[in-house]
Order: C-alpha cells, then sequence, then structure tokens
C-alpha cells in the first residue's frame, strides 16, 4: 500500500479489512458494480472515453488482474448486494467468450448478486455476431447496449465507426434472434451540418427496429480527441448548438409519438401498455436501472482502468464513514501492475462533503425527469429538507419557470429540461 | 564643494531617442556605478519603465568627473520623455542650469524635442546639442546637424555626433557640460530654500523629496518646514544620489540631492515647494511650478465589488508616487462603487491601469475616457462635466463647449495625407505647415481634445510606419455639437457604457457599439435587445438570441466529477459577470467601448 500523508487515505480494498454490516455504510441500498473494458478495435475520433486499439495482446493479463481486483473488492464488500451490473468499455465484445467467461465466473464467485439482477453488455456491430450474442445470454448477460450511432453512411464515416449502417440494423436482429428482450441502441445527434432529414430517417429507422431502450446523444467536442483537432484546425465546422437543439426537440416529438418515455435527459424507454401511434405510455417500463444508480446519487463500484466509483466507506479500524468518490488510474499495464502487487488503483479521490453531496443529488436527479428529486428521498438521504435547503433556489427557478415542484418533488419543465446546465448549476456550491 | 565646481543638468529627447541610454553611459564613464551594478536604463527604477523602455519620473543622481586635473560634481536630473509628463520635464529643468538636448541622427527633431526644448529655452539653460545612435546604418548625422543649426544657432560642425549604446564621443558630452552650463548661483549663507523637483515615497525611509538647495544648506536634521504648504517635517536623513540614496548628513547652496522628510504621504508634501528651516525661515519661497491639471478622466471600477477597498489601497499608494493622479468616488449603477480619475494623458492613464494590475493584482474595468466638457445650461448656469453621467437632459442644455488642442506633428512628408486624412475624420483643422528640411515637416493642426485621446497617438504611429511624432498643448475651448449616446441592454441604460460624443459620429459609433456588444453578451435565457439611444430616440439595435439549448448530454457515474466542476466553472463565470437587470454582462463589454477604434 502507498504511503498516505494526507488525511483522506487513498481508497483500497485491503485497507478496509473484512467487513461486517456494523461497519458498513448507513446507505442500505445494493451497489451498482460498473466493469470497464477499455479495448476497441479502432478508436473512433469524437471519443474521450479511456480505451485503446491495438492492445490485443493484455486481453489476457488484463482479464488476470480484473479478476483479482473483482476479487479483493468482492471480499472488502462482501455485505453489499448487487443490483446491477454493467460491462462497459470500450467494447466488451472484443474479449473471446472464454475471457467473458472468466470475468462473470469473478462476479458470481465474489458478489452478492441480487436475484433479478440488471445484467448489461455493451456491444459495437461490427464485432458480433449471432453466436457471440448467444454466448452473452449464456454467461447471463440480459441486456444489451449497442452503439449504432447513426443510420446514415457518410455520418458513420465521419464518426470513424467500424460498421455499416446495415450492419447496425444486422447486429440488433442477431441480438434479437439470440434471445434478447430488452435492448438499447445509442445514437449521435448534431453532427456538423446534420439536417433533420437525416436525422429523422435515422430515429424512423430506430422506432422501427423496436428496441425497448434508447439513448441519443448530442455531438460533443472534447479537448484532447481527433474531432476536436479538426474544429480547432477549422478542417470541420463546430457543431451548430441551435441546429442540435432542434434535432433533439425533434427526437422528443417522435419517440414520444413512438410509444418512448423520455425518463432521462438522453434517455428514453418503452412506455407501459403504449401502442405505437395509438396510445400515450405514462411509466417508462424498461429503465436502465444500473444508470438510474448513478442519477439517483447511489452507491457504484467501478473497476478497471478509468472506472469510477461512489461509495460511503469507513476505512480503518475506527475512522467515520466517509462518502467517497475516487477514479482508477487509466493507463492499462499500470492498473495490471497495481493490482498484481495489491495495490491501491487509485489516481483520484474526493471527499463528498454534506453540501456538495445535496447539490449532487440535485444536479443528477434533476435529469430524471418523471422521478425529479423526491422530497422523502432527499431527506432519507441527506438529513433535510430539500424545500428548506434549497428555498431561494427553488423560488427563483420555479419563477423562470426551469422547474416545477409538487407536493412529492421537484422537476425540470420543459423548458427547464432545453436549459438544464442553467439549473443543475444553480445547486452546486460555489467552487473553492 | 565650491559651487564653481558643480554643474546641474538634464537631458531632454524625444522619447527612444537614447536619453536613458546616455545617462548609463556617463554613470559608468564617471564611476558613479560599477560595471557589475550597471542594468540597462539604471535610471529607470520601475519595472514598467524598464518594459516600456520610457521613463515616467524624473529621478537624479550626482557624478564625480575629474576635468583637467579639477573635481567636479555633476548632478544630472533625468527627465521623462512622453507628451503626457511635459509638466515633469519642466520641474526638472527648473532644478538645472543647463540641458543636453539628445537627437537621434536617424529621426531628427521631433515633436517632444521641441516641446521640451521650448521649456529649456523658457528657463534660460545653456542647451548643450547632441546627435546620437550615429552607429545606426540609417543615421544621417549631416541632415540633422543642419537641422539643429536652423533651429538653435549652433554651428553644425560644434554639435557632438555621439553613440551612446556604444560609448562612442561620450566623454564629450561631459566636457561639454563643464564647459558650457554655468555653475550654480546662491547664497550659502542666507536663508535656506531648497526647491522639491520631485518626490517619491519610500517604505523604509517615507517621503524623500528630491530638492535642489537653491540658498543656504543644511546640516544634520533640523526641523524643516515646506513654505507653501505650511507643512512641518522632522527630517531622518539628507544626502545625495549615488543614484542609490547616499547620506552626507549636509547639503548647500548649488547641489541636488534628497531629504528622507518623514512625512507619510507625499499628499503633505507638494512638487514645487520651497523647504526652509523651520526655526530660521527664508522670507518668499521660490516661483512654484503651474499645478498639473487633470485632461482625461475615466471611471474605474473593480470588477469584483469586494476588491473594492483593495482598489481603494491600491489608489492611495499608487498616489504617493504620481502626484498628478487624482481621483474621487464614483458610483454607477452598473458597475457599482469605484472611482472617477483624472489622468494627464492618454499615457498617463495606460500606466495608471498597468500599474494597478501589474503591482496590485487588481482584477480593473476602466471605462471609456472623457474630456472635460464646459456645458451652459437653458438657466444661464456653467457647469464643467468629465463623465457622461453628469451630463443634464438635452433640454436644459443650453450648449456645450469642449477643449480644443494644438497638435504639433513632425514626419516625414511622404505621410503627410495619410496624416491630414486622420486628422479630418476627427474634425481636425489645418493651422500650419513648415518644412523642416527637404524631407521632414511640421504639421500643426487644431483639434479637440476628445478626438486626441482615444487612440489617436497609436493611430498615427500606424498610418507613418512609427516616423510620426506628435506634442499637444491645450488651447481653449469651443461649441461642439455633442450629445449623449447610451447603450441600453434590455431596455435599461447602462451608465457605464455612455459616452458623449458628437453628433456626426453618433450614428456609426451607435452602430459599432451595439454590434460589438451582441458579439460580447453570452446568449441568455430570454432574447436580449441591445440599442443606442441619443435621448429617447433608438438609433441602432440588435438582438442577441436566446439560448436554446444548454445541457449537459451525458452524465453517468465516471462523468459526475468532471461534469460538475464543468458546471461549477459555469456558475463561476456568471458570478464574474456584471448583472445589469436581468443581462449578465461580460467586463469585456465595458472595455469593447474603449477600444472602439477606427479600424474597427
Amino acid at each position: 500500500m502507498t504511503a498516505h500523508t494526507t488525511s483522506v487515505r487513498t481508497v483500497n480494498p485491503a485497507s478496509l479489512g473484512v467487513s461486517t454490516p456494523a461497519q458498513q455504510t448507513p446507505l442500505p441500498t445494493p451497489i451498482g458494480l460498473y466493469v470497464h473494458i477499455p479495448f476497441c478495435e479502432r478508436k473512433c475520433p469524437y471519443c474521450d472515453f479511456n480505451t485503446y486499439a491495438g492492445m490485443a495482446s493484455l486481453y489476457a493479463d488484463y482479464v488476470d488482474a480484473l479478476c483479482l481486483d473483482l476479487a479483493r473488492w468482492g471480499s472488502a464488500l462482501a455485505a453489499r448486494p448487487v443490483a446491477t451490473v454493467f460491462l462497459g468499455g470500450g467494447t466488451p465484445t472484443v474479449l473471446d467468450e472464454a475471457l467473458l467467461a472468466r470475468i462473470f465466473q469473478a462476479i458470481q464467485d465474489h458478489f452478492a448478486l441480487l436475484p433479478g439482477a440488471e445484467i448489461t453488455c455493451e456491444a459495437n456491430p461490427g464485432a458480433v455476431d449471432r453466436a457471440k450474442f448467444q454466448a452473452l445470454r449464456r454467461l447471463g448477460v440480459n441486456r444489451l447496449s449497442m452503439g449504432i450511432q447513426s443510420f446514415q453512411p457518410e455520418e458513420l464515416r465521419f464518426l470513424g465507426r467500424i460498421h455499416s449502417a446495415e450492419e447496425g440494423a444486422e447486429a440488433f436482429q442477431a441480438a434479437r434472434t439470440a434471445g434478447f428482450s430488452n435492448i438499447n441502441l445509442d445514437f449521435i445527434f448534431g453532427l456538423p451540418g446534420q439536417e433533420a432529414k437525416s436525422w429523422a430517417a435515422t430515429l424512423d429507422q430506430a422506432v422501427a427496429l423496436g428496441p425497448e431502450h434508447l439513448s441519443l446523444y448530442s455531438l460533443i467536442v472534447e479537448p484532447g480527441t481527433p474531432l476536436h483537432h479538426w474544429v480547432e484546425s477549422g478542417r470541420v465546422p463546430a457543431p451548430d448548438e441551435d441546429q442540435a437543439a432542434l434535432l433533439y426537440e425533434m427526437a422528443m416529438a417522435r419517440l414520444d409519438r413512438a410509444g418512448y418515455v423520455q425518463y432521462e435527459v438522453s434517455n428514453w424507454a418503452r412506455g407501459e401498455g403504449a401502442s405505437p401511434g395509438v396510445s400515450r405510455p405514462t411509466e417508462p417500463t424498461h429503465v436502465c436501472r444500473h444508470n438510474r444508480i448513478y442519477w439517483r446519487n447511489q452507491e457504484y463500484l467501478g473497476l478497471g482502468p478509468g472506472a469510477h466509483s461512489h461509495l460511503t466507506l469507513a476505512q480503518g479500524a475506527a475512522s467515520i464513514p466517509q462518502e467517497l468518490r475516487w477514479g482508477n488510474l487509466r493507463s492499462v499495464p499500470e492498473y495490471i501492475r497495481r493490482v498484481q502487487a495489491d495495490q491501491s488503483t487509485v489516481d483520484f479521490q474526493e471527499v463528498i462533503h454534506p453540501r456538495l453531496a445535496m447539490g449532487e443529488t440535485m444536479m443528477l436527479g434533476l435529469r430524471l425527469l418523471q422521478e425529479g428529486v423526491p422530497f422523502a428521498t432527499f431527506q432519507e438521504r441527506h438529513g433535510q429538507d430539500l424545500r428548506q435547503v434549497f428555498r431561494a433556489e427553488l423560488a427563483r427557478l420555479t419563477e423562470w419557470g426551469l422547474l416545477a415542484v409538487d407536493e412529492e418533488r421537484v422537476r425540470l419543465t420543459r423548458r427547464g429540461l432545453l436549459l438544464g446546465n442553467q439549473v443543475f448549476a444553480a445547486f452546486l456550491p460555489d467552487a473553492s | 564643494m565650491n559651487l564653481d565646481h558643480i554643474r546641474n543638468f538634464s537631458i531632454i529627447a524625444h522619447i527612444d531617442h537614447g536619453k536613458s541610454t546616455l545617462a548609463d553611459r556617463l554613470l559608468q564613464l564617471t564611476g558613479t556605478v560599477t560595471e557589475r551594478e550597471m542594468k540597462e536604463q539604471l535610471l529607470d527604477s520601475m519595472e514598467l519603465e524598464r518594459e516600456k523602455g520610457v521613463t515616467i519620473k524624473a529621478s537624479a543622481v550626482r557624478m564625480i568627473y575629474k576635468h583637467q586635473g579639477q573635481e567636479y560634481e555633476i548632478n544630472l536630473i533625468d527627465t521623462p520623455g512622453h507628451v503626457d509628463f511635459t509638466y515633469e520635464v519642466k520641474r526638472a529643468l527648473q532644478a538645472c542650469e543647463g540641458a543636453v538636448l539628445v537627437v537621434d541622427a536617424s529621426q531628427g527633431i521631433q515633436a517632444q524635442t521641441m516641446a521640451h526644448l521650448f521649456a529649456a529655452l523658457e528657463l534660460d539653460l545653456a542647451i548643450i546639442p547632441v546627435i546620437n545612435k550615429i552607429d545606426l546604418p540609417a543615421a544621417m548625422p549631416d541632415d540633422v546637424a543642419q537641422e539643429i543649426e536652423e533651429l538653435l544657432g549652433v554651428p553644425a560642425e560644434d554639435i557632438p555626433r555621439i553613440s551612446a549604446k556604444n560609448g562612442v564621443n561620450v566623454e564629450t558630452v561631459l566636457e561639454r557640460v563643464i564647459q558650457e552650463v554655468p555653475p550654480p548661483q546662491g547664497d550659502v549663507n542666507a536663508p535656506l530654500r531648497a526647491l522639491v523637483f520631485d518626490c517619491h515615497y519610500d517604505p523604509y525611509k517615507g517621503v524623500i523629496a528630491y530638492v535642489r538647495i537653491v540658498d543656504g544648506q543644511i546640516q544634520g536634521t533640523p526641523s524643516l518646514l515646506a513654505m507653501r504648504k505650511g507643512t512641518r517635517m522632522e527630517p531622518l536623513e539628507v544626502g545625495v544620489l549615488t543614484p542609490s540614496l547616499f547620506k552626507t548628513g549636509h547639503l548647500h547652496a548649488g547641489e541636488v540631492g534628497y531629504i528622507a522628510t518623514g512625512l507619510k504621504s507625499v499628499q503633505d508634501l507638494d512638487v514645487g515647494d520651497t523647504i526652509t528651516l523651520a526655526e530660521s525661515p527664508a522670507a518668499e519661497p521660490l516661483p512654484g511650478y503651474q499645478p498639473m491639471k487633470p485632461m482625461v478622466f475615466a471611471g474605474l471600477y473593480p470588477s469584483n465589488p469586494d476588491d473594492y477597498d483593495d482598489l481603494r489601497d491600491a489608489l492611495e499608494k499608487l498616489r504617493l508616487n504620481d502626484a498628478a493622479l487624482v481621483y474621487e468616488p464614483e458610483t454607477s449603477q452598473a458597475l457599482g462603487f469605484g472611482f472617477r480619475l483624472g489622468f494627464l494623458g492618454l499615457f498617463h492613464m495606460e500606466i495608471v491601469q498597468e500599474r494597478l494590475e501589474r503591482e496590485y493584482g487588481l482584477d480593473i474595468i476602466f471605462t471609456a475616457p472623457s474630456v472635460a466638457y464646459r456645458v451652459v445650461k437653458t438657466d444661464g448656469t456653467e457647469l464643467i462635466i468629465d463623465s457622461p453621467a453628469e451630463l443634464p437632459e438635452p433640454t436644459e442644455v443650453e450648449r456645450i463647449e469642449e477643449p480644443w488642442c494644438e497638435v504639433h506633428i513632425f514626419t516625414p512628408a511622404e505621410y503627410i495625407g495619410p496624416i491630414m486624412d486622420l486628422v479630418t475624420k476627427r474634425r481636425g483643422e489645418v493651422k500650419n505647415q513648415t518644412w523642416l528640411d527637404s524631407k521632414r515637416v511640421e504639421l500643426t493642426y487644431m483639434m479637440p481634445l476628445a478626438e486626441l485621446i482615444v487612440d489617436f497617438y497609436n493611430e498615427l504611429k500606424a498610418r507613418t510606419r512609427g516616423y510620426a511624432s506628435m506634442d499637444y498643448s491645450l488651447e481653449g475651448y469651443r461649441p461642439a455639437d455633442m450629445v449623449k449616446l447610451d447603450i441600453l441592454v434590455n431596455h435599461q441604460p447602462v451608465d457605464a457604457l455612455s459616452v458623449i460624443v458628437h453628433r456626426d459620429d453618433a450614428y456609426p459609433k451607435g452602430q459599432k457599439l451595439v454590434s460589438k456588444m451582441k458579439q460580447i453578451i453570452p446568449r441568455q435565457m430570454f432574447t436580449v435587445p441591445i440599442q443606442a439611444a441619443i435621448g429617447n430616440k433608438v438609433i441602432s439595435r440588435a438582438n442577441v438570441k436566446a439560448l436554446r439549448k444548454d445541457v449537459l448530454s451525458k452524465c453517468y457515474g465516471g462523468d459526475v466529477s468532471r461534469k460538475r466542476k464543468l458546471l461549477e466553472k459555469q456558475k463561476a463565470g456568471k458570478k464574474r459577470m456584471k448583472m445589469v437587470g436581468s443581462v449578465e454582462i461580460p467586463q469585456e463589454a465595458f472595455m469593447s467601448v474603449l477600444r472602439l477604434g477606427d479600424e474597427d
């Protein structure tokens, strides 16, 4: 274990000792488990995730390390039931069945999965076939999230995707045939020069496939990506925010008509009792439960390079539990080395003080459009009345038509949804 | 030392003609400073001076030089070179019997050379012309010598040609000073009269007065009296400048030195005052200087209202060393609490701004500069205003008068056209045109000061590739068709953005301001109309479109900290903006008014 000079210890499962329920967090909720696979066949020019191409030689060593890390964290957090597992990346499906099987076995061996746990795996068209999907089914995966991004060939080219529009649709069908009944499709909109027409065509094709869940992301030019460089050097025009707004509103209208409920800023799920074009859904039935843990500001453990965790932990024998968020170092070889040496893999760590935790609950919870932030949940989580703590903010943002408050909760209005950052920022403490 | 062996002189020159370099060489030559101590342009002590390559404050130094077996005490009183600082030049000259006039061999006589030369002639000083920079490839020493001969009547062949940079012929300058500058007069036995020609605040010794002892002497540290101000002083020490303070314990008539007055603020001692002994005072003070009058005014506000006290402290400290700086508190509805500052000119304003930012680390907003207008109201009363906010309603105004200047521009003849164009655009009138030689002319114009203070000098330099020089002096008031141009943001006038402009300029200026503001004001949650108006009449308008979408698309477990920091940054950025009504206006908006030059 590395030396600690600061008052906050760097999280290391070894330092937590053998945990007992009495030592554990006051939050009784189960946790989400995120497992990161930092590999892709090719890196897309817009992507700033921690993922690498051309590292196939490390796959086996990485899976070894990951299994070790799962084991040590599993014993440290033995008492925490796991409600959701999310295998993300990267592209987890670049690993062969044997390696994937070892990961799932380690999860089963070291964590207490709740009955009916949601187990999601990300997949990208082009790297998967029916056999791979069947293998995932056998390993217990019950939800798939596929990065389709677009059905327009020229857009896929711009985004540097390795698959064609047809392969996207085929991959979806293959997953269905393999037995997946809970599938999410990811799309990106607001590409430079993207017209409403092409976005409408992509949406129509998506709806026609009938996935249970859709995630639509507005293209962000992230610093450090090739796309950022292209925009900076003038090779590619910057995405137009007004056009992105138009496309976003278009998607809202279309998906609503098609029976999807927008339950989060960028996420839609099929609704209860809705038949496309006939009746409006009321309740989303296929929300991503794992992601909802993030938005509810609940606890999760993330393993793998660059993965983040959010847990309330008591470290050492007599210390007081602290709400922590930490991120692992991003280098794959270094992660492997540290796990092998039973050292901490933490690169960044922060203590979430009570005032900040309340701000984060608002910033994250308001992203859930129907659920919002219920007063009761807030009271339970923070021991304070949201309406008291944020009286001034609520008054101002309600007056501006950005928030709606009722007996039970506070939610974004439609206007508030479009200007969400203005709302979220208002609840955060001033940066020091 | 015997008065016959003392010489007091100044160097006068146009900016960049090599005054400071010559001073450095003289210090080296006389062994006043060693090579090791020698820093480039030693007399320019402020960081800013060094950086800008100009001398802002006058300072002085004593040198000992052996000439024909005799030891001489030579006091060099440094002068600033820029157009705003003519008053400080006059102060320094008043403490001298002679002046070395440095002219650049490649550029010839320039506008400020003339201004300073006239000041020296007025005081009846011995003038020693010197041609510097003969090492430059573009040097034309013969032409320049001819120019000087015509101007001063000094035979061209008698004028020393030197290169201060390379140390060529520098000794001749000292020889000439000894030969041609008369020794000081003064009665060592008369009651003490010491002329204060500069002041400086030292954190350890308090106010240091730079003095020329005209009559009498100081021995030790007797109680002193500033005759005009009536301030009594218990000095800590007296001495000479080498150029650092060197305590000698005595100063007598004819000498130049310093008195550590024990005072805590330069406000307690006016430059130009006469210091005498408190117990046996002189009967009459020496003739003083003309008080300095601020010509340019601007509002000054802290970007962050919490910094108001820091700003006030910084101004107080700045005033310790800059007696020309005047200010009073001012309030703006848009910018909150601040100050109205008066400056000697634009250059002075720039220096104050830079010093506040650099030395005091303050983030500040300067409003558009203004001149002092004379307003005659319909009821016959008259007032002087220097801020757009003070301008009465148009209906109450009988007429407005604005200050006019006489502007002298020295330029190579090929730039007459572009200069003429610039001056006419700025409402200038041609008064005179004199050929200096076959290639260079002196142009004299009459121009409103208001036109001069906004970027005129830079524009002049740009149009003449740096060859033209200028000097100006105030020449009285003339009626002017001035109007107050208001900028309204979301239908609310923003007082800090109002400017007084000539009616003919109001439309183009209004349009420029509106389009600039449109670029600078970030999109808000609602459409923000921006208007330029004279009274109730809107002359230009534009809209800042409402923000349509501003929401982080992705936010998952791995993003929370980073996304939160983005939002925190957004929030902090909003806090730094000024709220005018319900609109957030960034500070640049206020600065942009200043920068609206011709080339925009």
